[in-house]
């Protein structure tokens, strides 16, 4: 459904946005996960029809967003970052208008604006001002104005920046109940938010996509098995390479994060191939040892820690 | 298709004068100036009826087109009254959907940039129109007492005049506002542009030769005064029509600009 290739923004002589590459299935929510600043925006508005790239192309349901820009646009429903409200008109009144100029039929805009209405739960305010509702409601208006005329595409930039959890909730299951019928693009830098709400994250920072995958299989691909955090007393010198033996084991480190610890308890992390099952031979060999077992964890990454993960990675390259 | 978006526009345009306050404050202080303007002009102390009995007084008779004579001095008047008003109508055009965000929205509807600068620029000279409205009234009174009789043709012509200077200007206001995000920034430039098209007016005046050939022709206000004297010339529109369609030309352009540059 939507398909970008070696897409380029660049100002002057800095990048926004080098060499984006990834796909989106019909029907699936796929989550565009990147610190600040890293280019979800600017390739966004790419997406939308709004800025042309600078090199590369995207196709929106076979059409290309800079040849055929209008049929894009007719195929893609945006909200930007900050909503795009007109706060002197009706909820309706402005639904009315984005569905006139977005090309829906005089005998269709009725009910669409009806159905874009009730689906984002905007039925008691459809004739207030905008300006008089708050950033919750706003939010939501924004996102009807996306779907008003049924885009099979929809791109959401930070649809959930500045919400209080409730909101955030409420507009999570919204986009959710979007999926399916709409293949749905969202931006964020909130990682919850994509374990949540995404089919599919593509990780952007720094202009260039790190990682693509479903939110499970990246922090698998990622974390290349699971790991144990393990609490022992006393020395470990010897325990560590008799660690090391053990099959399955990719790496020990002395965890030296946690400042409480009593001077003889050491924390270890250990890493192991995903085939493996370790955990055993490591519990018996610090037990063989002479040393006092005292906490074993199974640690699986979350996503958080990919991300910081990822970013980190990026950032000792750059230095 | 390109009418229905036009019309959608418009009406989006037209709809936001209504809540706008600005707007009718405008609206009153318009119409009252004119309204003093109009009473002043006929029956002040230095009206027209004032200088008619003045001058029979003295002696010299002769045919005084009074109506005609009154209604050339009305729009001269008018038309640089409307000098003042019009940058203060084009400047949130577009500066106000930036600052708003919502150019976003329009620049990615399937809709182009020529359909939402014509849709805007006929809404606000719509909202011209509605301000110049009322004078109808008064000169169906007014005209309809003249002896001789006034030919309709004359003050329509005038109406027309003040329609197209006013188009003309809000047209190159527009393409101001489209270049900044401060509406007073917009409207100060506009007025800028009013007092140099008001200079070129007056140097096309006192300059003999070419350059004040030149001058004559390009002259806004040299062009509504042909008008408004019932000289109806089709150069007069074409000159009308060039600098309308470059306010709208520059803004298409201005608009498709930020596309490039914004980050």
């Amino acid at each position: 459904m939507i398909k970008v290739e070696h897409l380029s923004k660049i100002y002057g002589s800095n990048a926004a946005i080098e060499d984006i590459h990834f796909s989106v299935r019909k029907g699936e929510i796929m989550g565009f996960l990147g610190p600040n600043g890293a280019g979800k925006t600017t390739t966004m508005r790419i997406l939308a029809g709004y800025l042309p790239a600078t090199e590369g192309t995207a196709k929106i349901a076979g059409y290309d967003v800079h040849r055929q820009s209008m049929e894009v646009r007719r195929r893609v429903g945006y909200l930007p970052e900050n909503p795009p409200l007109y706060l002197d008109m009706t909820v309706e009144g402005f639904l009315d208008f984005v569905a006139q100029i977005k090309g829906v039929a005089r005998n269709k805009r009725n009910s669409k604006v009806d159905s874009a209405i009730q689906r984002c739960q905007l039925s008691e305010r459809r004739k207030e001002i905008i300006r008089k509702l708050s950033k919750g409601y706003r939010q939501r208006i924004g996102i009807a104005q996306a779907i008003v005329h049924e885009p099979p595409v929809i791109i959401l930039d930070e649809p959930t920046v500045g919400l209080d959890p409730r909101q955030i909730i409420e507009v999570r299951n919204l986009i959710k109940s979007l999926a399916g019928e709409h293949t749905i693009i969202l931006s964020t830098h909130i990682l919850p938010e994509v374990s949540m709400t995404c089919d599919r994250v593509t990780i952007i920072d720094r202009g260039k996509v790190v990682a693509t995958n479903t939110p499970s299989l990246l922090m698998e691909q990622l974390k290349g098995g699971s790991s144990y955090e393990v609490e022992v007393e006393g020395d470990i010198k010897s325990l560590i390479p008799c660690l090391q033996k053990i099959s399955g084991v990719n790496t020990v480190e002395i965890d030296r994060t946690k400042s409480n610890l009593p001077v003889n308890r050491t924390l270890l992390q250990i890493t192991c191939n995903t085939d493996t099952e370790a955990g055993k031979e490591i519990a018996a060999a610090i037990v063989n040892q002479g040393l006092g077992l005292l906490e074993m964890r199974r640690t699986g990454l979350s996503l958080e820690d990919v991300f910081l993960k990822l970013t980190t990675e990026e950032s000792t390259l750059e230095e | 298709m390109f009418i229905f978006n036009t019309i959608a526009i418009f009406k989006k345009e037209v709809k936001s004068y209504f809540t706008s306050p600005l707007a009718y404050i405008i609206a009153a202080v318009f119409w009252l100036l004119s309204g003093v303007f109009f009473v002043e002009l006929l029956l002040g102390q230095e009206g027209i009826i004032q200088q008619v009995s003045a001058s029979e007084q003295l002696g010299i008779t002769g045919a005084i087109d009074v109506a005609y004579i009154f209604l050339n001095s009305f729009f001269a008047v008018m038309g640089s009254l409307s000098l003042f008003i019009l940058p203060i109508l084009s400047m949130g055009l577009y500066s106000e959907e930036r600052k708003r965000g919502t150019l976003e929205l329009l620049a990615t509807s399937p809709i182009s940039n020529w359909v939402v600068a014509l849709g805007k620029l006929l809404g606000v000279v719509a909202f011209f129109i509605v301000m110049i409205l009322p004078w109808l009234f008064y000169e169906a009174i007014v005209f309809s007492a003249a002896n001789p009789p006034i030919s309709p043709g004359v003050p329509l012509l005038a109406h027309l005049g003040l329609i197209l200077l006013a188009a003309a200007i809000l047209s190159l206001g527009m393409f101001i506002s489209s270049l900044t995000d401060s509406s007073i920034f917009a409207a100060i430039i506009t007025f800028a542009l009013v007092l140099l098209l008001w200079i070129v007016d007056l140097i096309a005046q006192n300059v003999g030769g070419i350059l004040g050939d030149i001058l004559k022709h390009i002259s806004l206000l040299e062009n509504y005064n042909n008008l408004v004297q019932g000289i109806f010339d089709t150069s007069n529109l074409v000159v009308f029509a060039s600098y309308i369609f470059l306010g709208l030309f520059l803004t298409t352009q201005s608009v498709e600009t930020i596309r490039f540059t914004s980050q």
